[in-house]
């Protein structure tokens, strides 16, 4: 063999096992999600793959069956009683419902900032980047103490409104920056040439500069997707009664012990929607992340 | 003429004013009033006896000074953000050099390193409890038969380990955004200065040295930055997997702000350490921004 295939050959097997690594704690959470509650529990060893799979903790948890069918054969029996407890699919909706409209909402008014940040030069702009950039250093604990009680005077506690706002906010940083590289990336005699044809400056940005950097939109939607709702903090303070995915699946943590069988199936099923996105948009996610670092 | 055309000139799209109000208004509104609020909470003293409130201005900044409590936090926080942010630098940089090739299924595995990213933090916490479990868990399990670890001394139940546990969660779920940031500049690289340096001889360790690294240098400061602001802010990790356990040997800052909230309900103490954070985040980034002169 040539030095060059086994160079080659190492990288691949270097690349596979890094991956392997990165991964393996996933597969191991969605294994764990089919494996009947005596396999999970077993105390003398760690059982991988002897076990009769069991679609139980989905028909739970996703599903809404309930509870008592799918444990009654079992000798284990914990957690709380509730038939309800367990149901994720009022969680999975408000999730649909709270990630996809923060999302709309962070990106379209993240667009029309980005663009005058781009393309209107203003003085103050370089510092009004920053006030923008250093709402991300907020620590959510700093914040979540007043914006109780201002969700609670503006009637948005527990509404789904009010965490749409939220994530909204926790948003907005990083989508203008994110998106202010793509508009910088858009040569400025587009938008000259656009408005000696007469376009407005309104017209030019959502006819022509936007449609041009729809990929770079794409990959900045699905950050704020992701980020939306994999939230946990804003969305445990902010509500009582809507519980997104995150927050529901903490309380499967009981006194009497944790329902790995059913954290591990919301859990699982969880992750799938955020990762189908991601693979959509990932060649424009991988240009868009260098928020205009290379250039110049 | 001029006089009446003045208020509307801020109503054309030629004024960023229009661009920027969406944003603006949500910021103040929902970013910095709150900030505001927290600060004028922290000013006054409250009583747990009666659970009234009385204004004196310093008294919780003097008990923060005096706290050990916040001392010993600052120190986890700057260890955990410290040691992590090294980690998930050094790997994301040398994971995205490994998975930055055309060649054929590199793509799949670049997809699949992205898959931490979509887990949601407090889910990633209880898959590495379920992992990390002292009798049933993958993790401890194996390091028991490595002989790493005794049954005795659980991962996260003692406190010269606990950290680490936290911090390989961390470092799990977040070097593939590094991957991707790093993946992004090295994909924006011009080529001709590698060309022209592998003609005159260089190895491709010398290309990285003096190319790479130096052209790579500004996206290396903003994602460090990103990054480290995040890591200040560290939440959902200690609150699901240690709870700021044992003892306290894992509180971090907003751990801390945590704590006092929910455990003894003193609203003003718990913005007044939630402020402490905010500034502690605010000096630091500025002095990364000033000394590597990040621009946005």
């Amino acid at each position: 063999m040539s030095s060059a295939t086994i160079k080659s050959t190492a990288r691949y097997v270097v690349a596979i096992v890094t991956v392997a690594i990165f991964v393996f704690p996933i597969a191991w959470f969605a294994l764990t999600s089919i494996k009947p509650i005596s396999a999970i529990f077993n105390k003398d060893r760690v059982v991988v793959f002897d076990f009769k799979p069991t679609f139980d903790n989905y028909k739970v948890t996703v599903l809404g069956g309930r509870k008592s069918d799918s444990t009654k054969n079992s000798s284990i029996l914990m957690g709380t009683s509730g038939d309800g407890a367990y149901d994720g699919r009022g969680s999975i909706m408000s999730s649909i419902i709270i990630a996809t409209c923060s999302t709309i909402l962070a990106t379209v008014i993240s667009l029309l900032a980005a663009y005058a940040l781009s393309r209107l030069s203003f003085r103050g702009a370089q510092g009004y980047m920053h006030w923008i950039l250093s709402q991300r250093f907020l620590p959510p604990v700093a914040i979540i103490i007043p914006l109780v009680f201002i969700f609670r005077d503006l009637g948005l506690r527990d509404t789904h409104l009010g965490i749409i706002i939220a994530h909204t906010l926790i948003n907005i940083p990083i989508a203008l920056l994110i998106l202010k590289s793509f508009f910088d990336d858009v040569p400025i005699e587009v938008d000259q040439a656009a408005m000696i044809d007469g376009a407005t400056r309104f017209q030019c940005f959502y006819m022509v500069v936007v449609p041009m950097i729809k990929g770079g939109i794409a990959a900045t939607a699905v950050l704020c997707f992701i980020f939306s709702w994999t939230e946990f903090l804003l969305s445990l303070f902010l509500t009582n009664s809507i519980r997104t995915v995150p927050v529901k699946i903490t309380t499967f943590v009981t006194s009497t012990g944790s329902e790995w069988g059913y954290i591990s199936a919301l859990g699982t099923a969880a992750i799938i929607p955020g990762f189908i996105f991601i693979l959509l948009v990932q060649n424009h996610l991988v240009r868009g992340l260098t928020m205009g670092a290379i250039k110049d | 003429m001029t006089k009446r055309a003045l208020p509307l000139r801020w109503l054309t799209s030629e004024h960023p004013l229009p661009w920027l109000f969406p944003v603006t208004s949500l910021l103040i509104v929902f970013g910095l009033y709150p900030v505001l609020y927290s600060l004028w909470l922290s000013f006054y003293k409250r009583n747990p006896a009666t659970r009234k409130e009385k204004f004196m201005p310093s008294w919780n900044w003097e008990k923060l000074l005096s706290d050990e409590r916040v001392w010993d936090a600052v120190q986890i926080t700057f260890t955990y953000a410290f040691i992590a942010l090294t980690l998930q630098l050094v790997l994301g940089l040398t994971i995205a050099l490994i998975l930055d090739s055309d060649k054929r299924g590199f793509g799949v595995l670049r997809a699949l390193m992205t898959l931490p990213l979509v887990v949601p933090p407090a889910v990633t916490g209880m898959m590495f409890l379920l992992m990390y479990d002292s009798s049933f868990g993958v993790i401890s399990n194996s390091l028991y038969s490595l002989g790493l670890l005794s049954p005795s001394t659980p991962i996260l139940g003692t406190g010269s380990t606990a950290l680490w546990g936290v911090i390989v969660a961390d470092v799990w779920q977040w070097t593939p955004f590094m991957v991707l940031i790093m993946l992004a500049g090295l994909r924006a690289l011009p080529r001709e200065p590698f060309e022209a340096a592998s003609i005159d001889g260089a190895s491709s360790f010398q290309a990285f040295v003096f190319l790479t690294l130096p052209m790579m240098s500004k996206i290396i400061a903003l994602a460090v930055l990103i990054r480290g602001i995040d890591l200040f802010r560290i939440f959902d990790y200690v609150k699901v997997m240690t709870d700021s356990g044992p003892g306290t040997a894992t509180e971090t800052l907003t751990a801390y702000a945590g704590t006092v909230y929910f455990k003894s309900a003193n609203f003003p103490y718990a913005s007044t350490v939630a402020l402490a954070t905010l500034i502690l985040v605010l000096i630091t980034a500025s002095l990364f921004i000033k000394i590597f002169k990040v621009r946005f």
